[in-house]
Parts: structure tokens; sequence; C-alpha cells
């Protein structure tokens, strides 16, 4: 029960991470490919900030994810003037960047040591220890994420960010700011991966650079892609299906040196048939022309 | 007298970006978008002449042909079963990243699961100790490295610029519908460029596999490094590969020596970003589309 509680706490982080990267890519279009490196800073500053100075989790979650929307306003000013395939790198690059900083400034993040002993969150004065309060508190800041980004992309903003993702000329024909909108969304975005890195970190009370690494970043990917680009519920279900369904293969009883490479070569075969046959994504109707 | 060892070092490492490199610029050139499962074909050439060396005992000379021929078809077989009907789609571009993620995550995970996940190594016998050079050491294998990808990467240069095949080919990257209208079928154009860039991508892998060892993994760090390096040379131009490929390796060297080994990855990214942001053009200025190739 306590296995499949934990789970289902792992997989409301997933959807928040999964829903923030898809107001980036689904709807704007952006090639952003570094979603991890903004949940690790997020991580690392709020498990940090409470480790060293001994403040509450919930003023590390949120110092932790306004560093983590600074960090994506100050990669993304530069950074999105880029077209297509080429921001896909810089981002990229963000996330072995990031990667790099976590595992070598030793004397602040103990490198590849990673840091034990992260504190969970209270509320009111009651410490949040069993695994049934995270789901409780997870499942609030999906909610929280879900309505802020249905909010953003169902406004007029919204509006026009689907416009820079069908035409981005025509877009900035019609007097638009593409590049200030742009921002606005990596930060947005980058913000949410803060939370859910900072939330990660309380929750699992140990960060080290391994569980940021750029292989996450694909993976928060492939599940706005699974569950359809563009779609929230799409997110809910991508991110859903592709945390469980590996835990489910764990119960196949083959050997861990044959089920690991096996499970990704399903997902690196999903990814290829699903561009093929359905690149909406399961739930998604935005289909290119 | 280190600064020598290192630069060595670089040149050796920077080689083989080279190599990467250039198969990936020609791709790039023709097929006009990011074949990031490039690096996986580099890993399948080494595993290859693993399994021709170590495991068919055939003669080394012959298993490198044979190793980087295969490499070649799997880089064909990749094209047609998959981007084929992405071209014939009209596909986005994001759409050819992400399949070719999941091609790269497909084929890293098939050699672990046929080799297993630790390393192998041709090596056989002792490390001999190699030639004094200008302040640095130079064994055998790694001057062996040098000529064989100097050779290949000049090989290309020639082919593209001297023959009709080559011609064609920078006429589709020039422009793929005025190509197709003068009788050139873009599709074969693309067919052979894969042929090429993914034998060369074999070519390194091999090459490399005789001086260190091999891991299913290696291929993330080949392509990210061969596709910074063909940016920072000027994305699709081939001797602007070449040298982005030198400078990146002499860069990391130096950095390792200056730094320290664990900010290799990043030196080369910030490398990177940098020149995105200040010369997206390269060291070699490509400005516009007809520059190229």
């Amino acid at each position: 029960m306590e296995y499949i509680l934990h789970i289902l706490v792992i997989t409301g982080i997933y959807i928040m991470l999964t829903l923030s990267l898809n107001l980036v890519v689904g709807y704007t279009g952006l090639a952003a490919l570094g979603h991890a490196a903004f949940s690790c800073v997020g991580a690392y500053a709020s498990s940090l900030l409470v480790l060293n100075y001994g403040l509450s989790p919930w003023i590390g979650l949120i110092v932790g994810a306004c560093v983590a929307a600074i960090l994506g306003a100050l990669i993304g000013m530069p950074s999105l003037r880029l077209k297509g395939d080429y921001l896909a790198l810089a981002t990229f690059g963000l996330g072995v960047i990031v990667y790099s900083v976590a595992k070598n400034w030793v004397s602040v993040t103990r490198g590849p040591m990673g840091l034990p002993g992260i504190p969970g969150f209270s509320v009111f004065g009651i410490q949040l220890s069993q695994v049934w309060t995270y789901l409780l508190l997870v499942t609030v800041f999906v909610l929280l994420t879900y309505l802020v980004i249905h909010r953003v992309v169902s406004s007029p903003f919204g509006r026009i960010l689907r416009g820079i993702r069908e035409d981005e000329i025509a877009a900035l024909a019609m007097g638009k700011n593409v590049n200030k909108h742009k921002v606005i969304v990596f930060v947005i975005g980058a913000f949410f991966a803060g939370i859910a890195g900072s939330l990660y970190a309380h929750y699992i009370t140990f960060i080290d650079p391994s569980s940021f690494t750029v292989m996450e970043s694909i993976a928060i990917l492939l599940m706005v892609v699974f569950g359809g680009m563009g779609s929230l519920p799409g997110s809910f279900v991508g991110a859903a299906i592709l945390v469980i369904f590996p835990e489910l293969l764990r119960f196949l009883g083959m050997p861990s040196s044959v089920a690991a490479p096996l499970r990704q070569m399903i997902y690196g075969l999903l990814l290829i048939v699903l561009m093929l046959k359905r690149p909406q994504g399961i739930l998604g109707k935005y289909r290119w022309k | 007298m280190h600064t020598m060892q290192f630069i060595l070092n670089g040149i050796i490492a920077g080689s083989m970006y080279s190599l990467v490199a250039v198969g990936f610029a020609l791709i790039y050139q023709t097929g006009r978008f990011f074949h990031f499962a490039h690096g996986v074909v580099y890993a399948t050439g080494a595993y290859l002449a693993y399994t021709l060396v170590i495991s068919l005992d055939i003669n080394p000379v012959a298993s490198f042909f044979l190793a980087a021929a295969l490499a070649g078809v799997v880089g064909v077989g990749i094209d047609r079963f998959v981007y084929k009907p992405f071209r014939k789609q009209k596909a986005p571009n994001l759409v050819f990243l992400i399949a070719s993620f999941g091609i790269f995550i497909f084929i890293q995970n098939l050699l672990q699961l046929i080799y297993g996940a630790q390393i192998l190594t041709m090596r056989t016998g002792s490390v001999k100790e190699g030639h004094h050079f200008l302040g640095a050491v130079i064994t055998n294998i790694q001057i062996l490295i040098l000529v064989v990808s100097a050779a290949l990467c000049l090989g290309l240069w020639l082919f593209v610029k001297r023959t009709k095949l080559g011609k064609a080919m920078r006429a589709v990257a020039d422009d793929r519908i005025a190509a197709s209208v003068v009788g050139i079928n873009p599709e074969r154009i693309i067919l052979a460029a894969f042929a090429i860039g993914s034998a060369l991508a074999g070519a390194a892998g091999i090459l490399i596999s005789l001086e260190t060892n091999i891991k299913p993994t290696m291929g993330m760090n080949a392509i990210l490094k061969g596709i910074i390096a063909s940016i920072i040379g000027g994305i699709g131009s081939i001797p602007g590969a070449m040298f982005g490929g030198l400078f990146l390796g002499i860069a990391e060297n130096l950095g390792i020596w200056k730094i320290s080994a664990g900010w290799k990855d990043c030196i080369a990214f910030v490398i990177l970003i940098v020149f995105l942001l200040f010369r997206p053009g390269g060291i070699m200025g490509v400005k516009s589309e007809g520059e190229r190739l």
C-alpha cells in the first residue's frame, strides 16, 4: 500500500513537470530539452536553504521556484531568439551545464555524494511524515499547477502562444511581442519545474545529481509527446502511464540486466511509433499541416 | 612540456569529434534535420568491430572496413524506416528530433542488452611506450588514429568537391526542389549521405575502440561533441566541422589540465552557447544557405 502511494506521489510530481513543459513545448512550440535543469535548481536551492540556514521548507520551496524562474529568464532571454533545433541544443546544453555544476561544485552541493537528510514539510506545526500526507500535498500542487496553466492557455495570452506555434511571423505581423511571450512562458515553465524539484527533494529527503540528468529531461518530453502536445489532460495521462508502466514491468520477474534496457527499448520504440502513427499523442488534437 | 601533451590529447580526441561531425554535417545538409541518432551509429561501429575482431576472430584490417560498411547499412536502415516516412508527411523538425531520440534510446539499449552494460576492450597485450615527439608522448595506435581520421575527413571533402555524386549532394543541400528539377533524385542523395556519414561515424567508433574501452552509452558524448563541433565550425561546412572538432578537443583538454576533468562537458557546452549567441555562423562564418558544404 505504501508502495502504491509512493508511486502516486512520484506520478504527481511528474504530472507537474509534464504540465509545465507542455506549456512550453506543446502550446508555444519551443523545442526545450532542459526541463530537468530547472527542477534540479529548484531542488538544490530549496534543500540547501533548509539544510544550511534552518529555514522552513515552505520558504525553501518558494525561493527554489523563484531561483529556477530567474534562471529560466536569464537563459531564456538570449537563447529564445534561436530557432528550432538550435534552441533544442542550447537548452540541452543548459541541462548538461546544470548537471555538471551540481556534480562538480562539491563544496556546496557535495557533488555525487548528494544531500542527505533534507527535512520534510510541516503544516500548522504538524510534521508530514506519512506517505499519504505527501500524496495530499502533491495533489494540491498538481491542481494548482493545472489551474494556473489552464488559465494561461485559455486566456488571450494563450491564444498568442498558439499563434507563435503556428506561425511566428504572422504573430509578429499582428504586433505581438513574440520574444517577450516566449520568455514569459519559459519562466512560468521553469517556475513550476522548480516547485516540482523542491517537492521531490523534501519528499525523498535525499537528492543527488543523477536524478536530474539530460535523459530525465528527455523522459519528461516523452511524457508530453505521449499524452499529446497542447493537451493538458494528455499530460496527466502521459505522465501517469510512463511512470506506472515501468513499475508494472518490475513484477514480471526479469533480471534487472535484462529488464532495464528492455524498458528503455520500449520507450524508444514507443517514441518512434508514436511519431509515425499518432504524432498528436494519445489525447492531443494538434497536428502539423 | 605538459602543454604539448594536452594539446596532442586534444587533437586525438578532436579528430574523433571531427569524424562524427563531418558525417553529421553531411546528413544535416542533405536532409535538413538534426540526426541525433548519429551517435548511436558510432557506438554500433565500435561494437561491430569488437564482435568481428574478438568474437569472430577476423583480420583487424578487414574488420575495420566491414564494420564501417555495416555501420553505413545501419544508418541507411534508420533513414529508410524512420526518417523517410516523416519526409513524406512533411513533418516539422521537432518530430524528427524526437524520433531521433527514440532511435538513439532504442539502439543504445539494444547494445546494452546484447553486450551488457560493462565496459569491453579490444586491446590485447601490454601497453607499449610511445614515441617522444615535441615534448609529448604518442603511441603507434594514436598515430594510426590521427592518420586514418585525417585521411577520411580529407577524402570526404574531396569527394564532395570533386565527384559527380558530391556535386549532386551540394545541389540538394543548396535547394532540394531545384535539384529535383534538374533530374537529381533527392531521396537517393539523402540515402547516399546517410550511407557515407554513418560509415564515417562507424569508423570513428572503431578507431576509438582501439584506444579506449567501449560501453553502450559512448554514443551520447560522441554525438553531443560532434554537433557542437559542427556548430562551432559553421553548421554543414565540412572543413568547418573538421576544425570545429579539433578546436573543441583542444579546448576541452586544456580545460581538463587547467580546471578539472569533471568540468569537461560543461566547457564544451559553454563554448557552444557562446558560439550560438555571438557567432551562430561558426568559425567559418556560414551565412546563407547556399554557401554550405
